[in-house]
Order: C-alpha cells, then sequence, then structure tokens
C-alpha cells in the first residue's frame, strides 16, 4: 500500500479532512463549514462547531478512504495563519492523533497549501499565483528561494471585503457567489474608490463607498443592487488584475495560477486569463474542490515539507496565526 | 493631430505607459501615453488614467515651482490619457553610475538628496525613486522624471519608504559601495531638510531601518 497522509484544515470556517497519498492521489476529502446564522464569523462560535464535528469528520473521511487510522504514516495540520482559537482546534486533533497512535506530525502554513495543491492539480510548475479569499489576497511567485509576496491586501481580503457588502445588502453567507450571480444583471456602473498603492491593494474605502451606496436616497431609484454587485466586482476585481499583470511583467513567469475561494469568480476568471494570454503565459485555476479551504491541500503541502525535512516534533507544533508565507524556505523547490 | 504635434518614435514600453520620444511645436518632448486596458471595463479604465494623467501632470507642475528640475509639461491631453513634456537630454544615472569617480557620485548623491528632501518637505512623495528615473544632464544638473506613483504625502512612514527604495535599488544594483553614495545622499537629504522641518529627517531616516525589519522587506539572502 502507498504511504498516506491524513491533512486537517482548520483556519477559519471550514474544518477538512484529507486523505492523500504520497504521489498526490485524494482518496478522500470531507469539509464541514460554518455558517453563521447572522453575522460573519465568531471565533469563538466557530471553534465551538469544530470542537463539536472534528471526531465525526475524521472518521468519515476514513471510512470513505476505506482505511483505518493505523494505515496512515503522516499528520499534517494548518499551523498558520487563520483564527487563533480555530487553529488550535486543528493543532490539537494533529497532536492527539499523533500521541495517540504515533503517528510522525507536521506542521504546514496554509497560504503555501493552497499554492501547492495547485500545482499539484493544474500540473504546473512555476506560476506566478493570486491567492484571494476571505481571508487572503496575495500575489507571489516563488523567487530565491520563497513564495515571495509582490502585493498584498492592506486593509481587507477581497472574500471578506464582498462578503461584508453581501451581508449589509441583506444577503446571506456565503455572499460571493450570490453577488457574482445579481452583477450579470448590470452593466451600469457607478464609480467607486479604486486604490492601488504601488503593487498593494486597499478594499476598506470600496467597501464602505459601496456600504454608502446602499443607504443613500437615490437607492432604488437612480440605480438597484445589481448595479451596485456590478460596480464592486469590477472595481475590485480592475484592481487585482492591475497589480497581477505587474507582477507578471516584473517576473516574467510562464504560468498563471488563480487560487482560494474567490478564485470560483467566472469574471474574475476572464479578467486574469486576459492578462495571461497578453504576457503569453498559460493560465489555471486551480478546481473548485481544492480552491477554497480543504484537507488535501495541507496534506500535500505536509508530504512535500516531511520528504524535504522531516517531521516536527511535538514542541514545534505551536500554532502561529499571523505567520507569512515569505517567512519560510521552500526546500522542495530548490 | 496637426503637423506641429508628431510622435516619432518608442522609446521605453512599460507596464502602463509608453513613451514616444517627438517635436511639439518645434519643440523636443517626451509623449507619455496611457495605454488602455481591455480586462476592466472601459468607464472604468478610462477614469483611471484620466486620473493619473492629471496626478502625475499636477505633480510635475507643482514640483517645480520648489525648484526642483523635473520635464516641464507642455500639455495635458486627458482625452488620450497623454502628457506632452520637455524632453530632459542626458543620461540617466543607472547608465552612468559605474564609470563616475567618487567625488562626482559623492555630489550627484548631494544633490540628489537635496532634491528629495524639498519634495518631502513640503508634503510630496515620489513613490519610485530608482536611478532609472533620475536624470543628468550635460550641465550636470538633476533631473527627476517618472510622478507616475507620486502621492501627496506628509507622513514619516512613507517618507522613509521612499528613501529605503532608493536604498534597495543601491544595494542590488551597486552592490557593496551603495554606503558610499547612499551616505552622501543622506547628507544632501539632512542638509536641505534642516532648513525648514526641524529635524524630521532623523525620525524618516531611523524609521527607515523600520520598515526594513518588516519580513516583506527584507532581502531574502540575510534571512537565511
Amino acid at each position: 500500500m502507498k504511504k498516506l497522509c491524513l491533512g486537517i484544515e482548520s483556519t477559519a470556517h471550514t474544518f477538512s479532512i484529507g486523505i492523500i497519498d504520497f504521489e498526490g492521489n485524494v482518496y478522500s476529502l470531507i469539509n464541514d463549514i460554518y455558517v453563521p446564522e447572522e453575522g460573519g464569523l465568531h471565533p469563538g462560535l466557530v471553534r465551538d462547531q469544530h470542537l463539536n464535528n472534528f471526531m465525526k469528520i475524521v472518521n468519515r473521511a476514513l471510512t470513505e478512504a476505506k482505511i483505518s487510522i493505523k494505515d496512515i504514516n503522516l499528520i499534517a495540520f494548518s499551523q498558520s495563519p487563520g483564527l487563533g482559537p480555530v487553529l488550535k482546534i486543528g493543532a490539537w486533533v494533529a497532536r492527539m492523533l499523533s500521541q495517540l497512535v504515533n503517528i510522525e506530525i507536521v506542521g504546514v502554513n496554509h497560504c503555501i497549501a493552497h499554492i501547492e495543491i495547485g500545482r499539484l492539480k493544474c500540473n504546473i510548475k512555476d506560476p506566478l499565483s493570486l491567492y484571494v479569499s476571505g481571508g487572503n489576497t496575495i500575489v507571489s511567485a516563488f523567487e530565491s528561494g520563497r513564495y515571495q509576496i509582490f502585493g498584498e491586501t492592506l486593509d481587507l481580503a477581497i472574500g471578506n471585503m464582498i462578503d461584508s457588502f453581501a451581508r449589509d445588502a441583506g444577503l446571506n453567507h456565503p455572499g460571493g457567489p450570490k453577488i457574482e450571480k445579481l452583477a450579470l444583471n448590470s452593466n451600469n456602473y457607478i464609480q467607486l474608490p479604486y486604490v492601488v498603492k504601488g503593487m498593494d491593494l486597499s478594499f476598506s474605502g470600496l467597501y464602505t463607498a459601496a456600504k454608502y451606496l446602499l443607504q443613500s436616497e437615490d437607492y432604488g431609484i437612480k440605480y438597484n443592487l445589481n448595479d451596485v454587485a456590478y460596480s464592486l466586482q469590477e472595481t475590485a476585481f480592475g484592481m487585482l488584475t492591475e497589480v497581477t499583470e505587474r507582477a507578471l511583467a516584473h517576473t516574467e513567469k510562464k504560468e498563471v495560477l488563480l487560487t482560494g475561494g474567490v478564485a470560483a469568480n467566472k469574471r474574475l476568471q476572464s479578467m486574469i486569463k486576459y492578462i495571461s494570454k497578453e504576457h503569453d503565459a498559460r493560465f489555471e485555476v486551480v478546481p473548485l474542490k481544492f480552491a477554497g479551504d480543504n484537507g488535501a491541500m495541507i496534506g500535500w503541502t505536509g508530504i512535500l515539507r516531511y520528504q524535504a525535512e522531516g517531521r516536527h516534533e511535538i514542541n514545534e507544533t505551536f500554532i502561529k496565526p499571523k505567520e507569512r508565507m515569505d517567512h519560510f524556505t521552500i526546500p522542495w523547490r530548490t | 493631430m496637426s503637423s506641429d504635434i508628431k510622435k516619432e518614435k518608442v522609446i521605453k514600453k512599460g507596464a502602463e505607459a509608453t513613451l514616444y520620444y517627438g517635436h511639439w511645436f518645434g519643440k523636443e518632448v517626451i509623449f507619455k501615453y496611457r495605454i488602455p486596458k481591455n480586462y476592466r471595463i472601459k468607464e472604468l479604465d478610462k477614469a483611471i488614467r484620466t486620473e493619473r494623467t492629471l496626478n502625475e501632470a499636477r505633480a510635475l507642475i507643482k514640483v517645480k515651482t520648489y525648484g526642483i528640475n523635473v520635464p516641464q509639461v507642455f500639455e495635458i491631453d486627458f482625452v488620450n490619457s497623454t502628457i506632452v513634456m520637455k524632453y530632459i537630454k542626458g543620461n540617466r544615472l543607472k547608465d552612468i553610475l559605474s564609470n563616475l569617480d567618487d567625488n562626482m557620485k559623492k555630489n550627484y548623491f548631494n544633490d540628489i538628496g537635496k532634491a528629495i528632501a524639498t519634495l518631502h518637505r513640503n508634503g510630496h512623495v515620489h513613490g519610485d525613486i530608482t536611478t532609472s528615473n533620475i536624470i543628468i544632464s550635460p550641465e550636470n544638473q538633476i533631473f527627476l522624471i517618472d510622478f507616475g506613483l507620486h502621492e501627496y504625502s506628509d507622513t514619516i512612514e512613507d517618507k522613509s519608504v521612499d528613501l529605503h527604495l532608493l536604498k534597495r535599488v543601491l544595494i542590488s544594483s551597486h552592490g557593496k559601495n551603495y554606503k558610499y553614495c547612499f551616505n552622501a545622499f543622506l547628507e544632501g537629504y539632512k542638509l536641505e531638510y534642516e532648513k525648514i522641518k526641524n529635524k524630521e529627517y532623523e525620525k524618516i531616516i531611523k524609521n527607515i531601518d523600520i520598515v526594513e525589519s518588516r519580513g516583506r522587506y527584507i532581502r531574502p539572502e540575510a534571512r537565511l
């Protein structure tokens, strides 16, 4: 039997277990997603749900893969970055299983995992990647031994911004897909703040301005929600694409990878595809199943790290909620 | 376009703009044309290009009144998002730096320091101080060009980021000798800054270290 890794993702609303072998074949992937009844993600409530459900998820993943926990050779977990209370659950589960069944353990950076699963599943080698999700907005590429960050958000993450706006508009979680749908009904652009600072982005002013449009007297008369959704998307994605294009021109990479939960947005896909073509680069979107937060990507990155540098000791497995992806050297790529 | 205005050749193609050399009513000029980006919708694209063209042209005009050498703006054509400005004869500092003797380097960097200090103490940051954006005229004058990333700012942070960028460029392109140049730069910078805003430059220079200590700005080699 092939060597197997159990990957545990627990950084935000998704608690996920993925079972993947050392060649990259995924045997099972089970997600449990926290959906707030109102408001956003309250870390304490997310933690409670994950704490209540983790054993069920682990068992379902093992059953679906038709294996027992004793067949697992390596446990990988998301060690950074994320919501502290939620990261802790993943780390606890990993340490517990590791010590109970005596399996080697390895901690993984969540952002790097998003890129690594993309490289595996899209079969590309050295992409410039745009990683867009509820918690992160990062343009990065591999240079001088690291995943260097070329541009990132200075305040809100793109997914967070869209979800927050959707909530203000009375749409429930997750708002992204609903905003995308509404935007298709409009081509009436209302000007909104477009903030690119060098290679970095800022979405907070855009969010506030869009929110004020909903509260304005003209709302429902001169324009409707479709128009605001359309303008919000066009502005935010225009910013993302501009920064990605600049990084692409600078790094001269021949592949572009779009990953993270917001990668599912068709309009963003078409814009990034357009600039990739202009720079003669191959464009790939990570398959939806592996684009959002998932345990398989943690498992795969754990395998890469384990093969290059070995396991972590238990006292090296504390969570690091604020750790950046460019903090690490990437031995499996040098 | 009348026959008095002639674009003759492309001299640079950037990610955002194309520069043409040409003539404008008998004067040698540069046309800086901001290219349309088809990935974004037309209304947005137009608004961005117009805003940036105006911002850059305004900055050039404003900064000139402080006595800093920058290209003179002849025409702002925001319909075509183009700035027509004086063609500055001379060499880019980048191309001649390695051939300069120490004394020349010192003089030039002193002058550059003074020019940047004048910008900063008047509440402007250049945003892209690199050796490619500094031209040395045949009369040995310093010209600052490319105000595409210019911002109005009076914060210590923005100003030290401005200086930090120059330091990085010097390190990456001129290696060990960067210190000599950068110190000459700081000397001129202090001298000029002191004339108005007392001691603010100390905070700015000190803050460069803090900017550098943030992960993403540290050179990869230095972290290993």
